[in-house]
């Protein structure tokens, strides 16, 4: 514990040079704190602070009246995004092809998850656009950019045959039937 | 084309999966045992004092030679079945065997220490009658064979004929035995019945009539049965007619001479034919004067020819069997006679004299289950102080041979009749009394009535002896992992029998047609219990069922056999326990009626017996256990029982529902023309068998799904006709409730034997092609279509459609002796069907390539189901034999039962061999490998696991430390 007390001195001396000079320097080596305590002892406790200096952060409350059409297109640009991502993994979807393996599955899961992860967080773009006039319509966009966007991966669901659609699907469910005569015999014994 | 070759290689290799064991794998899981069959000839070889040979030729047409120490199988030569192969005579000289096979017509000499052939020769046509060794001062070079017309000898060394003559007189002398007594003479012995006795005598040199005789015997039917050469050349015969010994001098007299037996102050047991038995040690020296006389069953005479005089030497009374034996210059008789009721002693006389050798005295313990003894072998052997020591091969009823020694060890057994299996069952293993503990505690119903406190200390108790018999076992196993693995033996007893973890170690129920069960051990081949059932007749058919399995603790298993006796039609049953082979103490039902067929029913009864129902020839159906609770049920399920019978000599098929009131009425009939066709064999399918998926995925994945008919019954048909241009194979599916006809195919130039295997929703038999000859395979799969027509239940009455019949046929490389189909605890595995072949193997070959949807023209989606290229040659590969070079000798049936392990198949092929193993058709995906790396896999998890201890210190260590700088 010789170090921290050593450093810890260091600060104390540091801001003893800031504060009023009564001596050049001074060790204070019984004090058993750490040097986070101590500083912040110290920020407290000894140093006074600037008038109109307030410990918490002040918000920026000050709203920009003057630019409502930059809003607007901020607004905009998130209410269209899913649609402008929908070329996109259109190309994707057709350079992965409809085989089964690693890569076109995790994009078709990268697709399927977006919209849906989109859409449960719809709340949280809602209050986004809230500043904006055309509010509903651009939430009603990016909505149905989504379930677009689902759509597609739905899509390319059904043409990589991941969705149980055909009846052979079901097969293993089906259970033996019951069976309504007893039956047995055979040759003349 | 090249490319389409090509992608059906690929196709090959790509679905072919390897199913051959690997080499550490031989023994682990599969086990042969060899058998010879019943006895019929058996020579010691007498050659060196030190052999530990026996020659055995059986009634299955099989030459063996077994060592005496410890009964294991030296070498064996197997012939072909029936009465091509039967085995005539054996005669051994020295080093060599001489076998008359096949009524006379090959003669063959081997050597037995090796079993390698000598010469073999092809007799002259002719039914065999007798042959015997000719020996001229005291060397023996020679064979006589007398058949029906001629007689030959031929050369020991070689096997060529020296000389060959027709008999004199051959259309009315019935010529029998044929005798030489070491003097240059063979003595061809014929009898015209009830008239008299014709001597020819030839000259061994070349063959030339020296002397012919005619002798007055005008009580003398058969020679071989009644008569016997005893000392210099006196033919001795015996008459129960007159009870008295005929003798007369093949030399000198013309007349036989007379000896009532009553001067001799014998009398024969009233409808007992007297059997003479004499001995001729060396056939170069005449036979001995002493001979044996058995008066009775039970009754033996050891009598001597003395100076033309009769001199009792000892009477044996009682006495079941007798047997000379010669070591040495010197000849013992070795007589076999009650103690009591469970044990026999056999002794030593000397055969001169007839005095009992000193402790010679030798205890044969009659087991209850083994029958009574029939014949005796006896190995004498002179011992360092020069008396006889001798040692005892017993056959009893049964087949068994017993090896015995003095004072009565046992030191092998032979089970023959395992070499005849009728027809098996595989049954579960009972838990372990611990496991059978803790059910018992839930089962009961009266722990209710305990209270809770009690229930509470029993269920502690039971843990506790659980977790007892788990330490025990974990004791065990470090116990034997010390030791090496040869050392370890796993002794099974019916004690300690317990089922294991997966269900594959199982009973062996084995019925054979001597009438003897077997329970075996499924994992280790070891007979665990027999049971000999007495007065089976010969042709009794045989029906296993298991009524109740070991499921229903405290209830023992029971296991009912149907035995019926094909010529008066009357059936019994044996119930017995299946693991302990104990008779129950159920008394089965007493039938006065003749018996045509059984029936099993799913129904229980209180004690969870399933319901047994036997058709009697009234038509009357009665059932076992018949409680008033079964019949109850039996009430009223009665519309819904159906039965179906096949008269095969007939031509009938016809079913039967079954009224309340248990007689029965004719709903279907279904007659086959017996003089065009005859009906071969009915196959229903298994009803322990589960089909896991009801249709089958199409390539663009709609579904085809399957005609899963429980009562659906494949019945095979041969044309009556053989010829080749106009025979034919049928086969019929009917539907077994209904008696509506499915589908009819007919293979027209075609021949049997048909072997069928009918399961799920196809029917795979095989036939000889006479067209092309060659043998065929051919394959029906019924399917229902796109759509089910009802898929929660099914009713044979109610279908309106007809389902889509498929067939297509392939060519197999060999021909086959039986077929049976893999069967898997939830049918989820793929199948495959094991063949035996003659050649001995047992071929596993895949369904799949037996596949009437295999396309012709590869298309996307037949690819896409996996389809198979239609081929029209099926292949055999050495990698498919599952017994790889443990040979199942003429395998007459393969049994195949489910484990406990879904990709487990247990397979039993039996004939003269029995061979066990278990077949993975879809490898074992549920089971990690055999060289799956235990020790590398935790020693990385181990590491890995540490590796994170240390490594998360580590980044602790280095985050404080930079948190200080």
């Amino acid at each position: 514990m010789a170090s921290p007390g050593g450093q810890g001195g260091g600060a104390l001396s540091t801001r003893g040079g800031g504060g009023a000079r009564r001596m050049k320097w001074a060790l204070e080596l019984s004090m058993g704190n750490t040097r986070s305590r101590g500083d912040r002892q110290g920020g407290q406790g000894d140093v006074v602070y600037p008038i109109g200096f307030s410990e918490k952060p002040v918000p920026d409350t000050s709203i920009q009246e003057t630019d409502k059409n930059l809003v607007e297109k901020r607004c905009w640009d998130v209410a269209l995004g899913p649609l402008k991502q929908i070329p996109m993994n259109l190309f994707i979807m057709y350079m992965s092809g409809n085989t089964i393996s690693i890569f076109p599955i995790m994009m078709v899961c990268m697709m399927a998850w977006r919209p849906i992860q989109a859409l449960m967080s719809m709340s949280a773009t809602f209050k986004l656009l809230e500043s904006s006039s055309q509010q509903w319509l651009q939430g009603l966009v990016y909505l149905v950019g989504n379930l677009l966007g689902s759509a597609l991966a739905i899509y390319k669901c059904q043409s990589m045959g991941l969705l149980p659609t055909h009846s052979s699907d079901w097969l293993a469910f089906i259970g033996p039937p019951e069976r309504m005569e007893i039956m047995g015999g055979g040759m003349v014994l | 084309m090249a490319k389409l070759i090509l992608m059906c290689l690929k196709f090959m290799v790509l679905c072919s999966t390897v199913e051959a064991v690997f080499e550490d794998q031989v023994g682990k899981f599969d086990w042969r045992q060899q058998y010879v069959g019943k006895v019929r000839f058996s020579h010691f070889d007498t050659h060196l004092q030190s052999s530990k040979k026996v020659l055995l030729a059986t009634e299955n047409n099989v030459f063996a030679s077994l060592n005496t120490r410890t009964g294991e199988l030296l070498w064996r030569h197997v012939d072909k079945i029936g009465p091509e192969g039967n085995i005539d005579a054996l005669l051994q000289h020295g080093q060599d065997a001489l076998l008359v096979v096949g009524d006379g017509r090959l003669l063959r000499s081997w050597e037995i220490n090796v079993g390698g052939l000598n010469w073999e020769i092809v007799l002259d046509s002719g039914s065999f009658q007798s042959a015997c060794l000719i020996g001229q001062q005291d060397i023996v070079k020679h064979v006589a064979v007398l058949k029906k017309t001629v007689i030959s000898l031929h050369y020991l060394s070689n096997g060529h004929q020296k000389w060959i003559e027709n008999l004199p007189e051959s259309d009315t002398v019935d010529y029998q035995a044929v005798y030489s007594g070491g003097n240059g003479d063979v003595y061809a012995l014929g009898v015209v019945p009830h008239s008299h006795i014709a001597i020819v005598v030839y000259s061994l040199e070349d063959g030339e009539i020296i002397k012919q005789i005619s002798v007055e015997a005008p009580w003398l039917s058969n020679i071989q049965a009644s008569c016997a050469v005893i000392g210099q050349g006196m033919l001795t015969c015996v008459d129960s007619a007159t009870v008295s010994l005929y003798m007369l001098d093949l030399d000198a007299q013309s007349e036989m001479t007379q000896i009532p037996l009553q001067s001799l102050g014998l009398d024969v047991t009233p409808g007992f034919q007297p059997v003479l038995v004499s001995t001729q040690p060396n056939p170069a020296q005449p036979p001995l004067s002493e001979f044996f006389l058995q008066l009775g069953p039970e009754h033996h005479l050891l009598l001597q020819l003395n100076d033309g005089q009769i001199v009792t030497l000892r009477d044996f009374k009682p006495a079941m069997l007798v047997s000379f034996a010669t070591t040495g210059e010197k000849t013992v008789a070795a007589v076999m006679s009650p103690k009591n009721m469970t044990a026999c002693t056999i002794n030593l006389f000397s055969a001169e004299s007839g005095r009992r050798l000193l402790d010679t005295t030798l205890i044969f313990n009659m087991d209850p289950n083994v029958g009574k003894p029939e014949k005796l072998y006896v190995q004498a052997f002179l011992k360092k102080d020069d008396s006889v020591g001798y040692r005892v091969m017993v056959q009893t009823e049964d087949h068994t041979l017993t090896f015995i020694q003095q004072p009565g060890r046992v030191m092998w057994t032979r089970e023959e009749a395992l070499s005849d299996v009728v027809t098996m069952e595989m049954v579960d293993l009972p838990l372990t009394g611990t496991q059978a503990e803790l059910e018992g505690e839930f089962g009961k119903k009266a722990a209710i009535q305990d209270g809770l406190f009690s229930m509470v200390l029993k269920r502690l108790s039971s843990q506790l002896i659980l977790l007892q018999a788990w330490i025990g076992h974990l004791w065990k196993l470090f116990y034997d992992a010390r030791k090496p693995r040869s050392q370890v033996k796993n002794d099974v007893t019916i004690e300690n029998l317990s089922r294991d973890e997966f269900n594959l170690q199982k009973m062996m129920v084995m019925v054979t047609a001597s009438g003897k069960l077997f329970g075996i051990d499924s994992k280790t081949g070891s007979i665990l219990w027999r049971h000999y059932l007495e007065n089976i007749p010969s042709n009794a058919a045989f029906k296993l069922m298991v009524q109740r399995n070991t499921a229903h603790f405290p209830h023992p298993p029971q296991c009912t056999l149907l035995i019926k006796d094909k010529d008066t039609g009357l059936a019994t049953l044996h119930v017995f326990n299946p693991i302990f082979g104990k008779k129950s103490h159920i008394t089965p039902p007493a039938m006065p009626q003749p018996i045509l067929q059984s029936l099993m029913l799913p129904v229980m009864d209180q004690d969870y017996a399933k319901v047994l129902l036997l058709v009697d020839d009234q038509y009357k159906v009665s059932a076992f256990p018949s409680t008033k609770n079964v019949l109850q049920q039996l009430q009223e399920m009665a519309s819904s029982i159906f039965f179906y019978l096949v008269d095969s000599s007939q031509g009938r098929l016809s079913g039967y529902r079954l009224r309340t009131d248990l007689s029965t009425e004719l709903i279907w009939e279904v007659v086959v023309p017996t003089e065009v066709q005859r009906i071969v064999s009915v196959k229903g399918k298994r009803p322990n068998e589960h089909v896991h998926s009801q249709g089958r995925v199409m390539g663009d994945r709609s579904v085809l799904y399957k005609y899963l008919n429980p009562n659906l019954l494949a019945v095979v048909t041969e044309s009556t006709d053989l010829h080749q241009e106009r025979s034919f194979v049928g086969i019929l599916l009917i539907d077994g409730v209904t008696g509506r006809i499915i589908h009819e195919a007919v293979q027209r130039k075609a021949k049997g034997p048909v072997h069928v295997v009918h399961s799920e929703n196809w029917v795979v038999y095989e036939y000889w092609s006479t067209k092309s000859r060659r043998n065929e395979f051919s394959v029906i799969e019924l399917y229902e279509g796109m759509e089910l027509y009802n898929s929660t239940v099914f009713s044979s009455l109610d279908r309106p459609h007809a389902p889509q019949v498929l067939q297509q046929s392939y060519i197999f490389p060999s021909s086959i002796s039986t077929m049976e189909a893999t069967l898997t605890e939830k049918g989820i595995t793929s199948r495959h069907l094991l063949i035996g072949l003659p050649s001995g193997g047992i071929l596993s070959l895949p369904k799949m390539f037996l596949d009437p949807r295999r396309p012709e023209i590869v298309t996307e989606q037949s690819r896409e189901e996996n389809l198979i290229p239609y081929a029209p040659e099926l292949l055999i590969r050495s990698e498919w034999f599952i017994n790889y070079n443990q040979t199942v000798t003429r395998v007459r049936g393969i049994y195949t039962a489910p484990s406990g392990l879904e990709s487990t198949c247990l397979v039993v092929a039996y004939g003269l061999d029995i061979y066990q193993t278990r077949v993975y058709p879809s490898k074992q995906f549920d089971v990690l490998k055999d060289d799956y790396d235990y020790m590398l896999i935790s020693s990385v998890l181990f590491a890995l696991f540490f590796a994170t201890m240390i490594s998360k210190r580590l980044a602790e260590v280095k985050l404080l430390n930079r948190a200080w700088r």
